[in-house]
């Protein structure tokens, strides 16, 4: 969690539930998995880490991924688990502290002299920047954002950009051949090793085998070919075909009707002479 | 007054319904969809071409193009509607995965762990999707249009959905119309390009064959393939997770129930649930236009130049190999990942010029290959382009 962006005094902007305008801080999930921020702390008094804990039994504290919450900084805690019992106006720093109420996972420095009423303060991008208070990557906002992301600039969708910079898609065929390759090279390297490690432990298999029982007939996979391997399924092969022919089930006979009206059986060719030829005269 | 009220009634009654039968309706479009669909249903009975995708995607293609009154929650962009809820597997991706689960299960990595160097056919036959991506850019396709349809040139239909639906959602219906047509015309694509650019002698190079792979050997890959891939491109996990898992259900040993499950009933399930509704959503008003024209010439060369791609390759890897050990380029159309077509068309032609120069297995290698390399493009695609 971050705190992202926040507003200290305001007249015109963003209300609470009850229809007040007051000061404000979002906090912003920068993870991919929900974060549950109930029993955390948040103050404006490093002497007093624990001034405002978030209720725990609140399931609205459960924050999404890459989501944002609101708390009001118009010290009026009555009113709700996002009501704080501070303002902001009367505050130099805002601190969040984990539940143990002595980490501090973010804080920063309210710079009053350059933050005009109505104008939050932010980070320039979502969730980066320092932790420590020093201000480090944020900046006055061009607009409030609340429950948003601060980058308030329409962004290009990733492919129009693409486009704009590769038009005839050849630095997109090198680079995505370039990955494609990358990935099946490593398999390569992987299972070329592998491969050879396979090989080097059969023969030991097969010559710590045969000296012993060379009688046993215990023959390692590398001994039977391709051909061999061919070999022995044409043959179960066959024999199963056999099988078939024959339908040879249970003990009992029985014969198998073809569908087809012409088989090899009934088929002319196979049965009858070849047609004499007419030799005509001349 | 209370006759002519009646039949005023039921005058009325006739006339709305009629405009709600599809002959009210009908356009050329929906004639010439529904011929098209006929066509795919005739070639997948009569000549056997992909009878599994064909007759479900033929049958969706006259169940999307029968007219009827919109507003009634029929159609399949009419949101609620049996089809529409159908085919947000679709729209979603959550079909293709499934399906590359049963892959996974089906297939046997066997010739590829005992001659690894045939991944790398796989990676250069992918050459097909960034071409046709290149020349979608020239025609006046968005980036993430192109990478839709350049992927067609991996020969893989669920991935080919997969990637539509998340980069152009109105081109799904195309693309996978397009990408299954062309892998059901492999036998006619490759051999042309294949023979273009072989010489007799090339023709001929018989490979050593493969040796026997151990059952560790076996289960120890889709564990390494999935972690070493979906490392490199994290968003082909939903992919490459489902093919690997299924190839480890199958390898395993102990998982049998679950891998003739993946193979068998469940995979057939989605083929006939993705099937029906990607051909469904060929509706005349959507799919006829001038785009798709331009969709089906792009999967066209795709394949082309995947074949080109992968056949250029084996030709550039035999410059750095000993005799003995060379491979024989008709493997290389095998690349592209039309499993097991492309390589049984390696294998038809090896075929023609020497009857006993057996292709089939080591043409397996590659085209299980092209189906790995072709999720890790459409991962590198979907990072690109979102």
């Amino acid at each position: 969690m971050r705190i992202n962006e926040f507003l200290v005094t305001n007249t015109d902007d963003y209300e609470d539930d009850f229809g007040h305008k007051h000061g404000w801080i979002e906090l912003f999930n920068t993870s991919y998995g929900a974060v549950g921020i109930g029993g955390c702390y948040l103050t404006n008094d490093p002497a007093n880490l624990k001034k405002y804990v978030i209720p725990k039994g609140d399931a609205t504290t459960k924050i999404g991924p890459r989501q944002y919450t609101i708390f009001w900084a118009d010290n009026m805690p009555t009113r709700g688990t996002y009501h704080l019992n501070f303002t902001l106006e009367e505050s130099s720093e805002i601190i969040l502290v984990a539940s143990d109420g002595r980490t501090i996972i973010d804080r920063i420095k309210i710079p009053h002299e350059q933050i005009d009423t109505n104008v939050t303060y932010g980070r320039i991008t979502d969730g980066e920047g320092s932790i420590d208070g020093s201000g480090e990557g944020w900046g006055i906002m061009e607009r409030t954002t609340p429950k948003t992301s601060n980058i308030t600039a329409e962004r290009e969708p990733a492919h129009v950009v693409v486009k704009r910079m590769d038009p005839f898609g050849i630095i997109m065929a090198v680079t995505a051949m370039s990955v494609v390759f990358c990935a099946l090279v490593l398999l390569y390297l992987s299972f070329k090793y592998m491969g050879k490690n396979a090989i080097r432990k059969a023969k030991k298999k097969l010559e710590s085998d045969s000296p012993n029982s060379p009688a046993t007939g215990n023959v390692s996979d590398q001994e039977e070919s391709a051909e061999q391997l061919a070999a022995i399924a044409m043959a179960l092969d066959l024999y199963f075909r056999e099988l078939e022919v024959h339908d040879f089930e249970y003990t009992v006979l029985t014969r198998n009707e073809t569908p087809k009206t012409y088989s090899p059986w009934s088929s002319k060719i196979y049965t009858l002479r070849e047609t004499p030829v007419k030799i005509s005269k001349r | 007054m209370e006759s002519k009220g009646i039949f005023s009634l039921l005058g009325d009654n006739l006339s709305q319904f009629w405009q709600y039968t599809g002959v009210a309706n009908v356009s050329f479009g929906h004639i010439l969809m529904i011929v098209i669909g006929l066509v795919f249903i005739y070639l997948a009975i009569k000549k056997e071409w992909e009878p599994m995708l064909l007759v479900p995607i033929g049958f969706g293609i006259i169940v999307g193009n029968i007219p009827f009154f919109h507003g009634l929650s029929i159609g399949i962009y009419e949101q609620g509607s049996v089809l529409n809820i159908l085919y947000q597997g679709v729209l979603q991706g959550w079909y293709p995965p499934l399906i590359f689960l049963g892959i996974g299960a089906m297939t046997d990595f066997s010739a590829l762990i005992s001659n690894p160097k045939l991944l790398l056919i796989g990676a250069a036959a992918q050459l097909g999707i960034f071409g046709a991506y290149a020349i979608a850019l020239l025609l006046g396709f968005s980036a993430a249009e192109a990478g839709a349809i350049g992927i067609i040139g991996g020969a893989d239909g669920p991935t080919a959905i997969f990637l539509s639906s998340r980069l152009a959602p109105d081109l799904v219906g195309a693309i996978a119309v397009s990408a299954y047509s062309y892998m059901a015309l492999v036998p006619v694509i490759q051999p042309p390009v294949m023979k273009l650019l072989t010489s007799n002698k090339e023709r001929l190079i018989r490979m050593k064959p493969p040796r026997a792979v151990s059952q560790n050997e076996k289960r120890i890959f889709p564990i390494v393939g999935f972690l070493l891939t979906a490392f490199i491109v994290p968003s082909g996990l939903p992919l490459l997770g489902m093919l690997f898992f299924g190839n480890l259900l199958k390898e395993s040993g102990v998982t049998r129930r679950l891998a003739e499950t993946a193979r068998g009933p469940l995979i057939d399930v989605i083929t006939i649930l993705i099937g029906l509704t990607v051909g469904a959503s060929t509706q005349a008003d959507k799919f006829l236009q001038v785009r798709s024209i331009y969709i089906f010439v792009l999967g066209a060369l795709s394949f082309v130049i995947a074949t080109f791609g992968g056949v250029l390759f084996v030709k550039f890897l035999n410059l750095f190999l000993k005799d003995g050990n060379k491979i024989n380029p008709l493997i290389g159309n095998a690349g592209v990942s039309a499993v097991p077509d492309s390589a049984r068309v390696s294998h038809q032609v090896g075929m023609e010029y020497d009857k006993t120069n057996y292709l089939l297995m080591h043409a397996m290698g590659p085209n299980v290959a092209g189906v790995i390399g072709s999720a890790v493009a459409a991962g590198v695609l979907l990072g690109f382009l979102t």
